[in-house]
Formats: structure tokens, C-alpha cells, sequence
């Protein structure tokens, strides 16, 4: 116990690529639980089977002004073979917030839970449904306060029961009152002396042991497939590839479900560039067939790309592809592969600043205090825009929502794609709505969420039962808002770049901001 | 024996608990029971200790052993460090959660070192008594003995609960494994009380208090309602999930009995011999039969407490089926090795049995 316990203090905390996005691995909501709007935050405990915490804020105004009777909180991990599922926990109310509420959500499964979260009131009952990816995706360090007295207690132990054995060989057998003679110490010092080589040898069998567990579970951490991007010529114009080849994938008999649309891309790519981040594209390869995907490359200048592929699977399971890639030359002529690809370049000066002009003459104003943004907390991500005369702007929905934001630390270590509904993919939580208790056969509610789509002749339907979303439109002629929110707090301290995406008047408009997050004290 | 048996029917408790309603906290009535009999066994033996060496009468201080200056019955020792290993695994076993993910396996590091720790305090509570038995006169022999008998029946309970994944359920009695487990753990204590007890049939007595402890178990925890707290349920149970019917170990331990008084001290190793081949073959007719039965309709009732199963488990036939028996068939090579384990098993048990019978102090 002893040399296991300190060989582990040693070992600092291992925090790998979160799932659905890129080193933040918690579930950030905006949505409508009936007439109660929520902003729900669950945070993930990095081990699976493992306890998540949930909180649920109520967002005014609260309809009839009252507080609701209750709040439940429900994590369905969904199977066709599961019967009834337990009952949900009553979220307790946090002391001295009267709107917040938390409870602990047992995640048992790695996998893809939908957390159902409903609040009871006077303006009736509503649920909200939340995607949340349950993935381990760390091993706990040992502190050093409890390795060091694991350890003395497990010396303690040791020595303990070496003794003992001596006592009980030497004095036990004896009559009461009898003095041990000769023999018996030396007896009793052959038996401690062979103790002490059985528990060593046991310490060292259970230090082996605790090894293995240990490896075992660091290769069973949540890995995102491999993939990798390259670029090719194709008729004067550069395409990008991105193929995802991890044996895990193209095993015939993976285990993984196919791939489902997200406003009707199977795969939205991200490219941003490595270093200076002065450039930044947003794509939608299209499927060459299950493993590759391809996307005309934007005239993005030379340098080394970091690429981040966002894929949601049937079983609405999110994640993120990762991969670099080396852009030589400029490309020429830009085709978009997919009229809701966009990309920019810019903003290397790294200039901070709350207002930014976007290419068609109107300007994004990023409307936040001077406070100080820190980590875990609450980040004010609200912009605005307004048109070339300062008025709020007629916005069209970009795929579906108001707006998007994809925010990158320096370094890569953090990589998020926010809506104004949060960190969720919309893609899973339209899985989580739609399916039903016969779909048992892969590729079925896929099909179905896909005629769907088409179907409505939009990307980014909502099904009917579905939670609206704030800042998303069913139909795409509906105006969105001109200013929208995201609900998220920074997972690290450090400099990160933002750019925000809107439409207006059929053009899509990045602006970029800069944010340094401060650590929590 | 009382903080022995609250820890051993909290263990029970506790699995019952995972295996029906899946979420637990410290605080939950069965990890209560299973830390009282650390603290009780602590606190008492420790009690023990400071007034037999501070205010103990020159017999009582007679009949003690030394450790590090202070005196007290060698079982109240072994219980002392039993409590301490127990309390040491709860935070370390915290970690371990909190570090590999909630318990999805019985056997784990701090798990062991929770069941040294009730084994110490099992082991313990057997010394106080076995030293008492073997100082008390004839009057006082029948009363210790059948304590000593009950206290080993909790240590074989014990046995059976950490070997839970090979030798707990009826569907694997017709494994090979099933019989090497039982072969090299259970002759060992069995043999051991029938060599140290002053009752005629300890070895029986001391299985049967392991069948008394798992039916009552069985029995009561079936009469509680309790829901699955944790999805995915697969299995919607409606009450606490009964422990696996006991192994029939009355059997093969009423053969031991017989050898034991057949042969006597000082023929151990032929009794060893004949001990572990004998039960082998007495176990392995009484079981495979037997858990044939377990597997019919008939045993599908409350006595038998059979056919229940996790919430979590996605009951099909092969709750009827013998598992694993193509990969792992029993065949007379695998109970030669299960008879080398247990000839093995008994020789150390009657070494044990042997110091037990001389215990003093």
C-alpha cells in the first residue's frame, strides 16, 4: 500500500480532450422547461460510473411571478431493452439564491444521457431535455495530505501486524502468568521475519494490481477518433480532407452509430490557424462515404491549421474530430462546397476591443462590463448588432440559430461551439426527442430525423416536443434577434479568441473578439 | 461477535443495496452497520486493552499478550487493527471512486483492505473466544464452542461473499473454477474449527451458522421494498434483490467432523490427505446436484430466495443456464487440482486449528 500511495502522489491529474468539444468538458443549457425558462449547467465528473453536478437557474421573469413547486432532474441513459426508468431526484433550492436549484446526476454508462429537467408550478409542468456526454475523461491525482497518511496508517498496519504475529507466537500459547522461554522469542522472531516477507510480497502483488486497474483505466479514457486532413487539387480550386481513420472507426464491427445531421450538415468543420489565430473558417464537408469528408478550401493564407470536425452520432453521442494540417499556398478561386460555409482572417494585432465593424458595413458590439472574466464563472457573452446606422440589425437565422460562437484558447487546449442554447449539440437533443421505442435498427431514426429535415425544407428543424430554443427559429424567414447571449464559463484561465457569426442579408458575418480569463482565486 | 456480525450482515446488506437500488452515500443504513462493527470492535477491544493494562487485575494482565507496552488479549489485538484497517480503507476507497469511477467491481484495492479489516475484527472476536474456551471448564465449553462455531460461520460467510463472482451463483456450479475457489477457501477454516473446538461437530456447527446467517439475510431482506434509484434499469425490481442461495457446505463439513475425530491429532498430514479429497467429492456431489435444483422452478420462491437479479441486469434465459460451462467445464483434471488445493487448504487450516487449540491468551 505504502509504495503504491506514494508513487501515485506523485501523479498529477491527467485531463484529457473533453467529448463533444475540445478541453471543456462541461454542459453549458439555455432553454424552456414549459413555460419556465432554465439555464442549466451540469458539471461533468470526469469518471464514469461517476457523479455529475446539476444546476438549475430559472431565468426571469418567472411567469406569474412565483416560484416554481419543484424542480426534477432525471439522467436517461436510453436502450430499447430498459424498462420504466427510475424516478428523478427533487433538485434541492442552493441557500440564498431563491432561483438556483442543484442535484447530483448518477452517470453509470459512458455514453450519451439526455437529462430531463422538469419544473412544476403554478404555470403548469414543462421539461427540458439536455444532452449530456458522460465520458471519463481523467484520473484523480492522490493529494498529498491523503497519500501521506494512507501511507502512515498502512505502516502502521504493516508493522501492526508484524508484531502481532510475533505476540501471538511468542506469548499466546502460554499458560497465564508464564515468562516466554528461549525458543518461543526465537520462534516468534522467525515468524516476524517471515511476516514481513509475505505482507511485502502482498504489497507488492497489490501494488501490481492497483497498476494494472490503473492502465487499464487510462486506456479506456475518452479518446476522439483519429482523423486526419490533408488538401488536394481538384480542378485549379484546393479541397480539404478530413478522414477519419482510427481502427475503432473502420472496424466492420465498430460499435459506433452512424452519424446524424446538425442543421443538416453531417460534419461541421472548424478551421483555425495555429499561432497567431488570424484566421478562422467554418465548413461543411460532405461525405465521401463514411469515413471521409471533403470541403472546398477557402483562400485562407499559408501556415499550419488546427481542424476540429464536430460530429453527432444516432445514439446522440457528440464529439469532436481533432487534426492539423499544412496549407502551402493560397487557394484561388473559392466554390463553396455549401452556401452556409464562411471564413475570415484578421484581428492578428490581437487589438481588444467591444466593437467590431463586419464586412457589410454594420458592427458587432460585444456588450459586456469591465469586470473581469473568470474561470468557472459565468461568462458575459452577449453581443449585439447593429446595422451601418446604428440601429439593431434585421438578422436572418444562421442555421438555425441567432448566432454562433466558436471560442479557442491560444494554445488549442480549449476548442468550444456555442449557441445561444448552450454547449449542446442540437443534433442530440433532436435524437433524444425523436426516438422512439422501436428504433432498434441502426440507421433508422437517422433516416427519419434526415427526411425530416428535408421534409420541413429548412436546416435545423425543430420536431414537434421539442424544448424551443432562445435565439432559434423553425423557419428560416422568421427575423432573429439582433442581440443574443450565450450561456458558458471558461474551463482555463488564459487568452482566448471568440468569433461570432451571424446572417444578414444572406451574408455570413464573423466578428472577432479577445477575451483574457482570469483564474478563480 | 457482535461488531463481527453487524459488519458481516452490513457487507450483505450493502450488496443487496447495489444490486437493487444502485446509488448509495456513506451514509446509507448498511455502510452504517458495516463501519459500526470497526468502530464497536475498536472501541470495545481498545477499552479492553487500556483497562487490562492500566487497571486490569494481575489474572486478567496474566492472560494478555505485549504490544508495544501495552497488554491485552491477542484477540482484542487483531480487532483493534481490524477497526483501524477498516477506517483507514473509507477514505481511501473515496478516492478510488472518485479516481476510477463508482464501485462496478466487488474486489478492488481498498475494497480488500476493508474486508482485511472485518476479517481482522472476525478473526478477533474467534481468538477472545477460542482463549476463553480453551481456559473455561467443562461447564463453560458448550456455550464457547458453539460461539466459536458461530463466530467461524461468519468468517466462512465472509469467504463466500468475497469469492461472490465465482462460487455465489448457482449458474456456475458446473465450472471448473466454481470447485478449485471453493476447494482451496473453505476446508481451511472448516478443518481448522474442527481441530481447535472442543464441540464434537464444530465443522458442521460452523456451516450451519453460515446457512442460518444467509437464509435469515435472504429471508428478511426479500420482505423490504426498494426501487432502482440509477438508470439504465433493465430490471424493475420491487424489493431488496436477496443474496444468492448459500453453498451446501453442511455436507462436506459434516464429512470433515467425521475424519477429524476419525484420526485424531498427530496423523495431520494423511488427515489432510483424506480431508481435502473428501471434500472435494462430498462437496462437489452435494453442489452440482443441488444447484441443479437451484435452477429449477421449485427453488423460484421466497425459502429459496433464487431467480433474482440485478436492477441493471437484462434478464433472459440465461438466468436458467449454466454459465460458461463450454469454455470452463468441470472435468477430472480440474478436480484433481481442486483436490491438490484443497489437501493444501486443509494442511494449513490444521496448522491454524492446531495454535487455535492452544490458544491461552
Amino acid at each position: 500500500m505504502t509504495g503504491r500511495a506514494g508513487r501515485l502522489a506523485l501523479v498529477g491529474v491527467i485531463a484529457l480532450i473533453a467529448s463533444a468539444h475540445v478541453g471543456s468538458p462541461d454542459t453549458y443549457f439555455e432553454g424552456a422547461a414549459g413555460r419556465y425558462r432554465v439555464r442549466v449547467i451540469v458539471r461533468t465528473p470526469g469518471v464514469v460510473p461517476g457523479l455529475a453536478q446539476i444546476t438549475v437557474r430559472l431565468l426571469s421573469p418567472l411567469p406569474q411571478g412565483a416560484l416554481p413547486r419543484r424542480v426534477l432532474v432525471l439522467p436517461v441513459y436510453w436502450d430499447p431493452h430498459t424498462a420504466a426508468p427510475p424516478p428523478p431526484d427533487v433538485a434541492q433550492h442552493v441557500p440564498g439564491d431563491s432561483t438556483l436549484y442543484s442535484a447530483a446526476l448518477w452517470l453509470m454508462r459512458g455514453g450519451a444521457y439526455s437529462v430531463q429537467v422538469t419544473v412544476e408550478g403554478a404555470a403548469g409542468s414543462g421539461t427540458a431535455l439536455v444532452p449530456v456526454m458522460a465520458v471519463a475523461t481523467r484520473r484523480l491525482a492522490l493529494d498529498k495530505a491523503l497519500g501521506a497518511a494512507l501511507v502512515g496508517v498502512g505502516a502502521f498496519l504493516f508493522i501492526g501486524a508484524v508484531t502481532l504475529i510475533g505476540a501471538a507466537v511468542r506469548e499466546s500459547g502460554l499458560e497465564p502468568g508464564a515468562v516466554p522461554d528461549r525458543r518461543r522469542t526465537l520462534r516468534s522472531r522467525v515468524a516476524m521475519g517471515v511476516a514481513t516477507v509475505v505482507l511485502a510480497l502482498a504489497l507488492v502483488g497489490g501494488r501490481v494490481w492497483w497498476n494494472g486497474v490503473d492502465s487499464e483505466y487510462r486506456s479506456g479514457l475518452y479518446q476522439p477518433p483519429h482523423a486526419t486532413a490533408t488538401v488536394r487539387t481538384a480542378g485549379g480550386a484546393k479541397v480539404l480532407r478530413l478522414a477519419i481513420d482510427d481502427t475503432s472507426w473502420t472496424n466492420a464491427k465498430r460499435q459506433w452509430t452512424p452519424l446524424v445531421p446538425d442543421h443538416g450538415h453531417l460534419m461541421h468543420l472548424f478551421l483555425v490557424r495555429d499561432g497567431t489565430l488570424a484566421a478562422f473558417a467554418h465548413l461543411h464537408p460532405l461525405p465521401l462515404d463514411s469515413t471521409t469528408f471533403e470541403a472546398s478550401l477557402p483562400p485562407l493564407e499559408r501556415g499550419r491549421y488546427r481542424a476540429y470536425g464536430e460530429i453527432v452520432h444516432e445514439s446522440g453521442f457528440a464529439e469532436t474530430l481533432v487534426a492539423t494540417v499544412e496549407l502551402d499556398e493560397r487557394a484561388g478561386t473559392w466554390r463553396p462546397t455549401d452556401p452556409d460555409d464562411a471564413w475570415t482572417t484578421g484581428n492578428a494585432k490581437r487589438e481588444t476591443g467591444n466593437v467590431v465593424g463586419l464586412t457589410d458595413g454594420s458592427t458587432m458590439i460585444w456588450d459586456r462590463s469591465p469586470a473581469p472574466i473568470v474561470v468557472d464563472r459565468d461568462a458575459p457573452l452577449r453581443f449585439v448588432v447593429n446595422d451601418p446606422h446604428g440601429e439593431p440589425a434585421m438578422l436572418e437565422p444562421y442555421m438555425g440559430m441567432a448566432g454562433h460562437a466558436m471560442l479557442t484558447r491560444d494554445d488549442g487546449a480549449v476548442f468550444v461551439h456555442l449557441h445561444p442554447a448552450g454547449t449542446v449539440s442540437l443534433a442530440a437533443l433532436e435524437t433524444f426527442a425523436l426516438r422512439q421505442p422501436g428504433d432498434t435498427v441502426r440507421g433508422l431514426l437517422g433516416a427519419r430525423m434526415t427526411a425530416l429535415e428535408k421534409g420541413s425544407g429548412e436546416r435545423g428543424a425543430v420536431p414537434d416536443g421539442a424544448t424551443p430554443m432562445p435565439g432559434m427559429h423553425r423557419g428560416e424567414p422568421l427575423p432573429a434577434p439582433s442581440s443574443f447571449s450565450f450561456p458558458y464559463a471558461f474551463p482555463k484561465p488564459g487568452h482566448y479568441r471568440i468569433w461570432v457569426q451571424v446572417k444578414r442579408s444572406g451574408r455570413i458575418l464573423t466578428g472577432v473578439f479577445d477575451a483574457d480569463v482570469r483564474p478563480a482565486r | 461477535m457482535l461488531a463481527a456480525t453487524s459488519a458481516v450482515v452490513g457487507v450483505i446488506w450493502d450488496i443487496s443495496w447495489h444490486r437493487t437500488i444502485g446509488r448509495d452515500t456513506f451514509w446509507t443504513p448498511a455502510h452504517l452497520a458495516i463501519y459500526l462493527g470497526g468502530a464497536l470492535a475498536g472501541a470495545a477491544c481498545g477499552w479492553l486493552v487500556l483497562r487490562t493494562t492500566f487497571a486490569g487485575t494481575a489474572e486478567e494482565k496474566a492472560a494478555a499478550v505485549t504490544f508495544w507496552g501495552f497488554r491485552g488479549p491477542l484477540g482484542a489485538w487483531v480487532a483493534i487493527w481490524g477497526a483501524i484497517a477498516m477506517l483507514a480503507s473509507g477514505p481511501f476507497d473515496n478516492w478510488w471512486h472518485n479516481a476510477y469511477g463508482l464501485d462496478v467491481k466487488v474486489l478492488s484495492p481498498p475494497h480488500v483492505i476493508l474486508a482485511l479489516g472485518f476479517t481482522g475484527i472476525q478473526l478477533g472476536a474467534l481468538f477472545l473466544v477460542q482463549s476463553l474456551q480453551n481456559r473455561a471448564g467443562e461447564a463453560g465449553r458448550r456455550a464457547t464452542g458453539l460461539l466459536f462455531a458461530f463466530g467461524a460461520g461468519i468468517l466462512v460467510q465472509n469467504i463466500a461473499i468475497m469469492g461472490i463472482e465465482q462460487i455465489a451463483f448457482p449458474n456456475s456450479a458446473h465450472n471448473g473454477l466454481y470447485y478449485k475457489v471453493a476447494a482451496a477457501a473453505f476446508p481451511l477454516v472448516l478443518i481448522a474449527v474442527a481441530r481447535a473446538s472442543r464441540l464434537k461437530w464444530a465443522a458442521t456447527a460452523t456451516a450451519t451458522a453460515y446457512l442460518a446467517i444467509s437464509l435469515v439475510m435472504i429471508w428478511v431482506l426479500q420482505l423490504f421494498p426498494a426501487t432502482p434509484k440509477l438508470a439504465p434499469v433493465f430490471n424493475p425490481v420491487t424489493h431488496m434483490v436477496a443474496p444468492p442461495f448459500p453453498l451446501l457446505l453442511v455436507v462436506p463439513a459434516a464429512a470433515l467432523d467425521i475424519l477429524v475425530q476419525w484420526w485424531g491429532p498427530g496423523r495431520d498430514w494423511r488427515l489432510a490427505l483424506f480431508g481435502g479429497v473428501t471434500f472435494v467429492a462430498v462437496f462437489f456431489v452435494a453442489q452440482w446436484f443441488f444447484a441443479e435444483f437451484l435452477l429449477t422452478p421449485y427453488a423460484r420462491n421466497f425459502w429459496f430466495g433464487v431467480d433474482q437479479w440485478d436492477y441493471s441486469s437484462r434478464v433472459r434465459e440465461w438466468r436458467y443456464q449454466f454459465w460458461r460451462i463450454r469454455e470452463d467445464p468441470v472435468t477430472p483434471t480440474k478436480l484433481g487440482i481442486a483436490a491438490i488445493l484443497a489437501i493444501c487448504s486443509a494442511r494449513i487450516g490444521l496448522w491454524w486449528g492446531n495454535w487455535m487449540a492452544g490458544l491461552r491468551r
